[in-house]
């Protein structure tokens, strides 16, 4: 029994042996490692040392940074409150915005429609775009001509500012010969007033020439002849021949108011212009001295024809007075012969010191083979009452002349007279073969 | 026995007419007026009786001239077929004119001899005017040689 036991003991102290040399190995190796982990921590501890120093370092930024943390706190707290009041009236504003945001949605409900009828009216307006831009290139086009245009009217521009400033000295010079023309013309208006009142009274005279003056004239005429011819018997020859003379004198004086008031009326009467062939008006002149024509056994030849505008009766009265003159001033022993001569003939054709207005001019010449007067006279026989004889050998007025002048200025013409002493005379007379325009 | 009638302010030229008269071969009876007035009061005296033969009228009368008489006879139904003959002095277009267009008869420009005036008158007396029209423009003045 001890054996056993000691035996069993022994084992056991065997195996725990075993086991313990187990054990050891394992602690060796355990130990190993320790020894490793130990150097591990002491490089550990000694890396923590300087973490540590590193932490040391930074716990006092962060303390630092933590006092200003609090003092930013302390900000965003106060902030916070006045966050807290803002959003508070934030809520009421929101509602606010709530209603006015319904409002917004009716509104946008509108808009929505009338967004519809702009696109529509876009859509148009597209289409006009489009039309417009067609015109657009066309006016471009056109544009590009009228570039062209203006650069010539700059150019013309130019041309007539020039112009222009010379215009303005022209009319500047007009201005002063326009100064000098008004007072001329002043002039010439109260001169015309002083001949509309000098015609008045010329037109008076006239009226009381033709009536007034005839009156008693007629009177002197009709008694003087009743004393002739009823009561000749009780005058004496010498008081005869007194009534004579005064009958004498007053028919005198009947022509001489007579031939007066034709020459008035070829001043003041308007007659009206007919186309009249010269010679119908001779032919009815010719009618007009029948008597005379036969007594005196005168010849009047026509040659040459002219038709002429004139004013009818006056152109009668002018060939009535020169053939009438041809007639009267012819020579006792020589039956007359008058040639009436009449061509057209152009201005150009026409010897004379007057303007000539008209282009063409119907030449009558009047030649009689009369008594004539002397050359000196040829321009003094148209004036007024001149008269180259006594009138006791060949009676007249002085008038018809001066009557035949006055007719032939009415119609724009001339006359000029030429004769010698007993060698006849020639009446060239120029009249305007049409009006002037 | 022709009744014709005178206006004429002028004494000597009714005298004359009346000695002119005297010579006439036609038979006449003259009612004179010394003025118009006179003659259209002679007129309106005379308007139940038969008419005068003829007017003569002068032109430049006081009252009441020959244009106006003329103008009244013209005017007047139970007179207006009245020959009337314009005895004037003057012979102005003017004159003429207008009593042609006022509708008288013939005018005479009053004669420069007695000799003339009888002849005119009866020239006058000779004439139908009545109801015969009246001459053209041109005949309407009466001139006796």
């Amino acid at each position: 029994m001890i054996r056993i036991q000691l035996a069993k003991a022994l084992r056991s102290l065997a195996f725990l042996n075993t086991e313990k040399k187990k054990r050891a190995a394992e602690l060796i190796i355990a130990n190993k490692e320790l020894v490793f982990q130990n150097d591990e921590k002491e490089k550990r501890a000694a890396e923590l040392v300087i973490a540590n120093k590193k932490l040391v370092v930074q716990n006092e930024e962060k303390e630092q940074k933590a006092a200003e943390l609090i003092i930013a706190n302390n900000e965003l707290a106060f902030q916070n409150v006045e966050k807290e009041k803002r959003a508070a009236e934030l809520v009421i504003a929101n509602k606010k915005l709530v209603v006015q945001n319904e409002e917004k949605e009716q509104k946008a409900a509108e808009l929505i429609i009338a967004n519809k009828e702009l696109a529509f009216q876009n859509e148009e307006k597209e289409k006009r775009a489009a039309e417009l831009v067609i015109a657009n290139k066309e006016l471009a086009f056109q544009s590009d001509l009228k570039e062209k245009r203006a650069t010539e009217l700059i150019i013309a521009n130019k041309e007539l500012a020039f112009q222009n400033e010379e215009k303005e000295k022209r009319a500047a010079e007009l201005v002063i010969a326009n100064r000098e023309l008004a007072f001329q013309s002043d002039l010439k208006e109260k001169r015309a007033t002083e001949l509309i009142i000098a015609n008045k009274e010329l037109e008076s005279f006239t009226y009381i020439s033709s009536h007034d003056l005839q009156e008693p004239l007629r009177k002197i005429q009709i008694f003087s002849a009743r004393l002739i011819d009823d009561e000749s018997q009780n005058l004496s020859e010498k008081g005869k021949s007194y009534v004579l003379g005064m009958s004498d004198a007053s028919n005198r004086m009947q022509s001489l108011i007579r031939d007066l008031l034709g020459y008035s009326r070829t001043t003041t009467s308007e007659g009206k212009y007919v186309i009249t062939n010269i010679n119908t008006v001779i032919e009815l002149v010719k009618k007009d001295f029948t008597e005379t024509i036969a007594e005196k056994n005168a010849t009047i030849k026509v040659v040459g024809v002219c038709d002429v505008q004139v004013i009818p009766f006056q152109f009668h009265q002018l060939i009535q007075n020169i053939i009438g003159n041809a007639l009267k001033f012819s020579k006792p022993d020589l039956s007359p012969i008058i040639m009436v001569k009449s061509e057209i003939v152009k201005n150009t054709d026409v010897i004379s010191d007057k303007q000539l207005s008209a282009q063409e001019y119907c030449h009558i010449t009047i030649t009689d083979n009369g008594i004539g007067f002397e050359p000196q006279f040829k321009d003094h026989i148209f004036e007024l009452f001149k008269r180259l004889h006594d009138k006791d050998k060949i009676p007249g007025t002085g008038i018809g002349l001066a009557i035949v002048k006055k007719i032939v200025e009415n119609h724009n013409g001339f006359i000029t007279a030429t004769s010698e002493i007993n060698k006849g005379a020639s009446f060239d007379i120029y009249i305007p073969s049409t009006l002037p325009l | 026995m022709k009744n014709i009638f005178l206006a004429d302010d002028d004494a000597d030229d009714r005298e004359f007419f009346i000695d002119a008269l005297k010579e006439v071969s036609i038979p006449t009876d003259i009612m004179l007026s010394n003025n118009g007035l006179e003659l259209m009061k002679n007129l309106e005296i005379l308007i139940q009786h038969p008419p005068p033969h003829v007017i003569f009228l002068d032109l430049n009368m006081p009252f009441k001239d020959g244009f106006q008489c003329l103008q009244e006879i013209r005017n007047t139904p139970k007179l207006k077929d009245i020959p009337v003959v314009i005895f004037s002095t003057s012979a102005s277009d003017i004159f003429v004119d207008q009593t042609y267009e006022q509708g008288a008869n013939y005018y005479i420009q009053k004669p420069t001899s007695f000799r003339l005036l009888v002849k005119s008158i009866e020239k006058v007396l000779t004439l139908e005017m009545w109801p015969s029209p009246r001459p053209q423009r041109e005949n309407y003045i009466l001139s006796i040689t």
